[in-house]
């Protein structure tokens, strides 16, 4: 009898599977389709890049990713020279090396800091800090990531390199003087210390926010649970908590590395602009991918062959490759630690 | 208020746990009046009582969860077998290793089953890979999970079921060999099959183990303990036998609780 009742249930109900159906399909293809748009744009994206850096990257060949030196050749030349088939101004070369270099160790430096800082943050937000004044302590966080990266770069023009060049730097460099990266000139206060203080105060607030949520979502009962089994609060954080959120930082600290990889203005303003040059210390000037675009835009457009502003465009192509190769590498790693822990994600 | 909370206790050769004037403030804010209770050893005691009164806050307070939130402050005393465990000479990390503690949501960690259940006693400092299978096998079948996942022991806990996950939660807490357990509300996100396999459980556990529980259910209260103390806003108003304290209740604000008048 139970049985007969369930059939015809079942049987009044069959339009009903029908059209679930019919929504699931068209949800999957949403989402399918979704995704497939999303990566067209970005390969869209690469593909005009390519096609516009082209001439410049017949031009340029291997000298682009060996050579430290950006010249944009002399404007005023009646001649061209030519090279694989593509004319330049007479003396251009375009080498990136200082700038790949410069885009690299202001973002690494910068995240050696901003990292355990905003660790340290998001685990006093979620432990420590009484549940009274926590949500004042999230504003502030959530105002820090909304600040506008020139206001940063202002005050590092303002406070920031005075108080490097005048201070910070001279009593370094003459306490550390045979230190590698440390030791030597003191400079102006513009560099690549400079660039990395910024960028690790713009990316921290991002950092903070995202990994506070990671926590919060899960790890805070786990550590309860942790430390009700008679663990100390370090064996809680080390065995439970951290391997809990370890993906959720993770993709957390690679968000903002690929932000500080990308953060033009403000570092612009304190990075000193320097050229052809490796910096001999960390309070050296230096130059990023992205800063060197935007302050090459205007002299390139002058340049009468052309070449100097597809050779941006092939500038541009690099820190998109960068930032794309982390993100797969980071992708593989993070494949590697989800096998547990995500089943009911 | 029953008379006999501040009296010296005699009945202390049976008191598991003996609190005493125990007061708890979040910031200034006093949440739990000078409770006194005694918690009898190998008898099932449940905390009853409308939503916000104390029971949490009181419950947390016998294995000092408190230590970890942050305003909290905790005034009074805790003995456990006599011994005050907020003693300035008392680690907290071995009164959690002797009182146990089973939260409202299950809380497995996001490793394998075994990993589960054997994390106390590697906390502790048990490595042998026999020994610890051995510990595993057993908090499981105390546990009443053991048919149900000892083919699946090195899968991931989250796999399973919400009942199952309490009744892991469960195990690994009996793996650590406490001799008091705790227990807020754990039944609570479960339906009632698994609630009812939790209850059995629990009637099951107070013969080796002192049991006191939190629960919003005054029929599960007075299915499975011996004993009841009713909280309201944040006082212990009435703490007696479980038959007691549901036929005929000392104070009348009890009374009401228990009749259904606060909802
Ligand atoms: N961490 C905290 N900070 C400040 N106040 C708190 C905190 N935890 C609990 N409280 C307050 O203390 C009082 C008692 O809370 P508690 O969680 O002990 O109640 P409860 O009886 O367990 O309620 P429920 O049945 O809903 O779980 C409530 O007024 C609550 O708002
Ligand atoms: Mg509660």
């Amino acid at each position: 009898m139970a049985t007969r009742a369930v059939d015809v249930v079942a049987a009044t109900t069959i339009p009903k599977p029908k059209s679930m159906a019919a929504q699931t399909a068209l949800v999957r293809i949403w989402t399918t389709g979704t995704a497939i748009i999303c990566g067209a744009l970005v390969l869209l994206m690469l593909l005009f890049l390519f096609a516009f850096a082209w001439p410049a990257i017949k031009y340029n060949g291997w000298t682009m990713l060996t050579s430290i030196y950006w010249n944009i050749g002399d404007q005023y030349a009646t001649g061209t020279t030519v090279h694989n088939g593509v004319a330049a101004q007479p003396g251009a070369n375009f080498g990136s090396l200082v700038f790949i270099y410069g885009t690299l160790m202001t973002s690494i430096l910068a995240m050696l800091g901003a990292v355990p800082l905003s660790l340290l943050v998001a685990f006093a937000l979620v432990y420590r800090i009484p549940a009274r004044i926590r949500p004042g302590v999230n504003a502030l966080v959530e105002l820090m990531a909304g600040v506008p990266s020139v206001v940063y770069g202002l005050w590092g023009v303002v406070v920031l390199v005075p108080f490097i060049g005048q201070q910070l730097a001279p009593f370094v460099t003459s306490h550390l003087s045979g230190v590698p990266f440390v030791g030597g000139a003191a400079g102006s206060g513009n560099g690549l210390f400079a660039s990395a203080v910024i960028l690790a105060l713009m990316v921290t607030p991002i950092m903070v926010a995202t990994m506070r949520d990671v926590m919060l979502a899960q790890s805070k009962a786990l550590y309860e649970a942790s430390v009700a089994l008679g663990s100390t609060s370090w064996q809680a954080v080390t065995r439970v908590v951290v391997p809990s959120v370890r993906n959720g930082v993770f993709a957390s600290v690679l968000l903002a590395f690929g932000r500080a990889l990308g953060e033009t203005m403000a570092v612009l303003m304190v990075c000193g602009a320097a050229a052809n040059e490796f910096p001999s210390n960390i309070f050296q000037t230096v130059n990023t991918i992205a800063a060197i675009i935007v302050s090459q835009l205007e002299s390139a457009s002058t340049d009468a062959s052309g070449i100097a502003q597809r050779s941006l465009a092939e500038l541009a192509l690099i820190l998109f490759v960068i930032t794309l190769t982390i993100n797969i590498i980071a992708r593989l790693i993070m494949r590697g630690t989800d096998r547990l822990g995500k089943s009911n994600a | 208020m029953t008379t006999m909370l501040q009296e010296p206790p005699d009945v202390a050769v049976s008191a598991k746990l003996i609190i005493r004037n125990l007061n708890i403030f979040y910031g200034a804010f006093h949440a739990m009046k000078n409770a006194s209770l005694d918690v009898p050893a190998n008898n099932v005691t449940a905390f009853i009582g409308p939503s916000g009164c104390g029971k949490s806050t009181f419950i947390r307070a016998l294995n000092r969860m408190h230590d970890l939130t942050p305003g909290a402050r905790v005034e009074g005393e805790v003995l456990l077998d006599g011994e005050d465990i907020y003693a300035p000479s008392i680690d907290p990390v071995t009164i959690r290793h002797r009182i146990g503690m089973v939260f409202q949501r299950p809380n497995p960690f996001p490793k394998t089953i075994f990993e589960n259940v054997v994390y106390g006693p590697r906390i502790h400092g048990i490595g042998g890979r026999a020994q610890l299978a051995e510990i595993c096998e057993r908090s499981l079948k105390r546990a009443a999970l053991w048919d149900e996942v000892k083919d699946r022991l090195d899968r991931s806990a989250l796999e399973l079921s919400g009942g199952q996950q309490q009744r892991l939660c469960i195990a690994r807490c009996l793996a650590v060999d406490p001799e008091v357990i705790l227990m807020d509300e754990p039944a609570s996100a479960l339906d009632p099959i698994a609630t009812s396999k939790i209850e059995d459980l629990i009637n099951d556990l107070k013969k080796e183990y002192s049991v006191v529980i939190v629960t919003h259910s005054m029929q599960q209260a007075a299915r499975i303990s011996d004993l009841t103390a009713f909280f309201l806003m944040g006082e212990l108003v009435e703490v007696g036998t479980t038959s007691q304290v549901f036929t005929k209740p000392e104070d009348k604000r009890t009374e009401d609780y228990i009749t259904g008048r606060y909802g």
